[in-house]
């Protein structure tokens, strides 16, 4: 072994997947909530008109 | 498939259950990293590199716990057609392939302080062969979801491959025993357990990390699906509703 550099890339190769997939999840998850609940907000309003 | 019955209004992803899990997980991560860089002593033959250890162990453990929940759960999805249990399978297929990347990136890196070989060769070892065939059944488990022609068959698609990617997890697991390689064996009946007990200690409260991080993952992932299945009847609702 001569270079730590391949190990420190691995290391934080590590906790970037993770933090990225996590990021990912909780963006995705906060665009969905929203659209959902303005679906649902639609319907609401639509809902004594008829 | 049958209608998902969900509560109105928006998801309930930071439920007590899911900030146990983030608090437990953000608490457990800091000391993981103490107790892998700090606490364990180094290598003898190996040095630092022998560190990734901590780390590339416990995603191929939660990998192949994730193979097993992704079974529990496909198997549930076809015999029930229960869209919660394809919610349960999505998530843990998505979660598993992540873990199993990370498996995949963190071998060679390793392998290339261990086996002295450069970082992006591929040594033919069957551990690495059927640890890669694991990873691709996974891929499609995920791609065929949106390469099918409804949700439905998707779902049914991606259960079957999640299946087999579970058969596959006994066999990278006794790959080595059965056809050797280069890869050790690290858990094996009468196999002495070399492991310097700071080590061993390290790498437990690893692998706990790991699964608490697994959990996390998966709770978010299925609470994303379920709100996305909530909102495509939603949209599908509102556009009957305008053209009636």
């Amino acid at each position: 072994m001569t270079s730590y550099g391949a190990l420190f890339w691995a290391y934080n190769l590590i906790w970037a997947v993770i933090a990225g997939y996590l990021l990912h999840l909780i963006l995705r998850l906060r665009g969905v909530d929203r659209r959902l609940a303005a679906l649902e907000r639609e319907a609401d309003r639509a809902q004594p008109e008829r | 498939m049958q209608a998902y019955e969900g509560s109105r209004g928006s998801s309930r992803w930071s439920g007590p259950g899911t900030l146990i899990l983030w608090s437990t997980t953000t608490i457990a991560i800091p000391l993981a990293l103490y107790m892998a860089f700090l606490y364990a002593p180094d290598e003898r033959v190996m040095g630092a590199a022998q560190r990734i250890f901590y780390f590339h162990v416990p995603a191929a453990f939660v990998t192949f716990f994730g193979a097993v929940t992704i079974f529990a759960s496909a198997v549930a999805m076809l015999t029930t057609r229960a869209p919660r249990w394809d919610h349960w399978t999505l998530a843990t297929t998505e979660v598993s392939w992540v873990f199993c990347t990370i498996v995949l990136l963190t071998g060679p890196i390793w392998a290339k302080a261990a086996w002295k070989g450069r970082v992006g060769d591929w040594i033919f070892d069957p551990k690495l062969a059927t640890t890669a065939i694991l990873w691709l059944l996974l891929t499609g488990a995920l791609l065929v979801r949106r390469a099918a022609a409804s949700e439905e068959l998707g779902a049914r698609l991606g259960a079957v491959l999640g299946i087999l990617a579970a058969v596959d997890v006994p066999i990278v697991h006794k790959a080595t025993v059965w056809w050797r390689g280069h890869h050790p064996v690290l858990f094996a009946p009468g196999k002495r357990d070399a492991l310097d007990p700071r080590m061993r200690l390290a790498f437990l409260i690893c692998t706990i990390v790991f699964f608490l991080l697994f959990g996390l993952l998966v709770a978010l992932r299925r609470q994303l699906a379920e709100v996305e299945h909530r909102a495509r009847a939603a949209a599908e609702r509102a556009s009957n509703e305008g053209r009636s």
